[in-house]
């Protein structure tokens, strides 16, 4: 650990990679992010899932997070690490109100503003994780798994709100597994949170499954970004 | 556990010394250098090195644009970019179906055209780079494709490009297969038509994408999909395409002159020729030469000629080219034979590969995809291979998903049993030590 790191453990950490149309894309991001374009007019939603399992610097204990990005262009700086891959959440739901307050506060990550529940079942080779808020169903999401092997993986998140545009670089060390052969699913329900989605429009199979267990996720500073540059 | 040892949320950007190591380039990709954070154009350049010298190059993207130094055979001679060594391989890689890119009738058409015509066409198509040779080509690859009219283009490429931008418009829409082409993806895009796309070769989800749409829309199908060597679902797709009052275009690059009796391609094994409005193919697949065509109806040559922009504002077809593209067309309408023997050996070398128990995907044609399905590793076999003596070119993200690379063998009616037998040889040894197999 960094001086200005902060540091988080989870038991599971999974996503998918869902094709959804970039006109849905475009109405989610902030002008200054361009979304991956893995075939050309078909962006990429990633519905993150975190199983965490103590708290981090706000002591705000064991916590689940369910978090909806798109994937955007990762900002690519002379001298400067390469992320794997950058993402632009544009909302995120937590089990506790405290884990709430502290992402709200620490990172501009924009929320669904009430308690949601989560649900965690883990196979030998596939995870499910259900959400829903108030026994109304948000989503869910099948995960499997392929080969396994320890990584330290960076990623980018962007933030965007009335205070400005930040970005912070993480890393997640884990043993992990990723796989594109299309096993698993996500099952998106009509409800408040998924309201940015043109919901028949999101494949609902993932071109890649993305699954770490037992591991952390270590954020660096938060960096401010100028408007007007990526 | 978590902890903070700074309460401050916001710092400045750490500088490159205070960079963690962060080593692990090999899982990057051309699709990280996209966009940059400057606004200086070039800013991009020394981060795109850094990751080029320090270690895709190295690690295996040096396979890629190797120079070959002999005619595309079955064997030719290569020179490793890393160490500048020169090795006969065993070629798998080239188009080339038939083998008619040396084929001495071929070689003999392009020298007296050269002769005659001289190097270039030195015009426009439209201007003064038409010569005789170009609407004699026209007019026999017609009457081949039994259609009214056929149009050459100078390459596979600007053929789609030219086609779709000159076709379609703003609010058209565009319904793709996920799988096609990037030249039909770029001709949708400089239309300004609307792009939808639907699972590689799903009717139902074609049925789904065409659900709701209006207006002049466009059902774009492939005859044989270039990575995976499967053929298109066509008497499904197209009835879909044709209950929603859709035109359908297929392109058939790489089955034109493999496929049907006559070898029409694929429309024509189906016998649906007269169902698809628009046919699209190369000379560069099983002629062995350079250049693409678009065969219809007279009244799309007619626009054609003067909406295909990338046709109207390059320079025709080379004289050469055409004279040996034409001898090409001659012999394989000509001589099935040819096909005959491509089959024979598409089915020789599949059986190989069925045998040692190889992975070929969904294949059918004469491109057989060998899954490798690990990104990484799949560098380290090409590199094996061609020391071994085999020239197999791996195919890794972005030309297809990632974990779904695979080495694409290209069948030709031009290999030899022996040849076959001696190249399986070396590919099963090779996954098997590399623990593939």
């Amino acid at each position: 650990m960094k001086p200005g790191q902060v540091q988080y453990a989870y038991r599971h950490a999974i996503g998918g990679f869902f094709e959804f149309p970039t006109e849905n894309a475009r109405q989610l991001l902030p002008a200054h992010l361009h979304p991956v374009e893995p075939h050309y007019g078909q962006s990429v939603l990633s519905v993150m899932a975190f199983d965490f399992t103590s708290g981090s610097v706000d002591n705000i204990g064991p916590y689940g997070e369910l978090v909806l990005s798109v994937h955007v262009a990762p900002r690519i700086e002379a001298g400067r690490p390469m992320a794997r891959a950058a993402f632009y959440p544009f909302l995120v739901g937590t089990t506790t109100a405290e884990s709430r307050a502290h992402a709200i506060t620490r990172w501009h990550l924009p929320h669904f503003m009430h308690d949601i529940e989560m649900t965690f079942a883990v196979e030998e080779h596939d995870i499910r994780v259900a959400a829903a808020h108030g026994g109304a169903p948000i989503l869910d999401l099948h995960i499997t798994d392929y080969h396994w092997e320890p990584v330290e993986h960076f990623y980018q998140a962007s933030m965007h709100d009335a205070s400005g545009s930040y970005m912070a670089t993480m890393a997640l060390n884990a043993p992990f597994s990723e796989n594109e052969e299309e096993r698993g699913s996500v099952t998106l329900h009509e409800h408040p949170f998924t309201a940015g989605l043109v919901i028949d429009e999101v494949n609902t199979t993932p071109f890649r499954e993305l699954w770490m267990r037992d591991g952390t996720q270590t954020f660096d500073p938060l960096e401010t970004i100028t408007p007007g540059t990526r | 556990m978590a902890s903070d040892s700074d309460s401050t949320t916001m710092t400045p950007p750490p500088t490159p010394a205070q960079a963690p190591d962060r080593a692990a380039q090999h899982d990057y990709d051309y699709s990280n250098f996209y966009y940059s954070s400057s606004d200086d154009l070039f800013a991009i350049f020394e981060p795109y090195d850094e990751w080029w010298y320090g270690s895709a190059r190295t690690s295996g993207y040096y396979l890629f644009s190797q120079p070959m130094s002999a005619r595309p055979g079955p064997h030719i001679d290569l020179e490793d970019q890393l160490t500048h060594e020169k090795r006969a391989l065993l070629n798998l890689a080239s188009y080339n179906y038939l083998g008619l890119s040396y084929h001495p009738e071929v070689i003999a058409a392009a020298k007296s055209a050269l002769d005659h015509y001289g190097l270039g066409a030195a015009g426009s198509p439209i201007l003064s780079g038409t010569m005789d040779l170009h609407l004699t080509l026209e007019r026999e690859l017609a009457a081949f494709k039994k259609k009214p009219a056929a149009m050459v283009f100078p390459t596979g490429y600007s053929t789609n490009v030219g086609l779709l931008s000159a076709l379609l418009r703003a609010g058209d829409v565009a319904i793709m297969d996920q799988n096609v082409h990037a030249s039909i993806v770029d001709g949708v895009i400089m239309s300004k038509a609307t792009p939808r796309f639907f699972r590689h070769n799903r009717p139902d989800d074609l049925e789904k994408k065409l659900k709701g749409t209006t207006g002049k829309r466009l059902v774009i199908l492939e005859g044989v999909y270039s990575m995976d060597g499967d053929t298109a679902r066509l008497p499904e797709l197209v009835a879909i395409a044709k209950a929603a009052g859709a035109r359908v275009m297929i392109d058939e690059a790489h089955s034109t002159f493999v496929y049907g009796e006559h070898g029409r391609g694929v429309a024509e094994s189906f016998d649906m020729e007269d169902q698809i409005d628009i046919h699209v193919g190369t000379f560069s697949k099983a002629l062995g030469g350079q250049g693409g065509y678009v065969a219809g109806s007279q009244g799309l040559y007619n626009y054609l000629m003067g909406f295909a922009r990338s046709r109207v504002f390059s320079c025709a077809l080379a004289p050469a080219v055409t004279a040996g593209v034409l001898a090409a067309l001659r012999v394989a309408a000509r001589e099935p034979h040819l096909r005959t023997t491509l089959w024979n050996n598409v089915a020789h070398f599949r059986s190989l590969m069925s045998d040692a128990g190889v992975d070929v995907g969904e294949s059918t044609s004469q491109i057989i995809p060998i899954m490798i399905r690990n990104d990484r590793k799949i560098l380290g076999i090409a590199q094996k291979l061609q020391r071994a003596g085999l020239y197999l070119q791996p195919i890794i993200y972005p030309a297809v998903a990632k974990h779904r690379s695979r080495f694409r063998v290209s069948i030709s009616a031009s290999h030899t049993t022996d040849q076959l037998n001696q190249a399986a040889a070396i590919l099963v040894d090779t996954l098997r030590a590399e623990g593939v197999l």
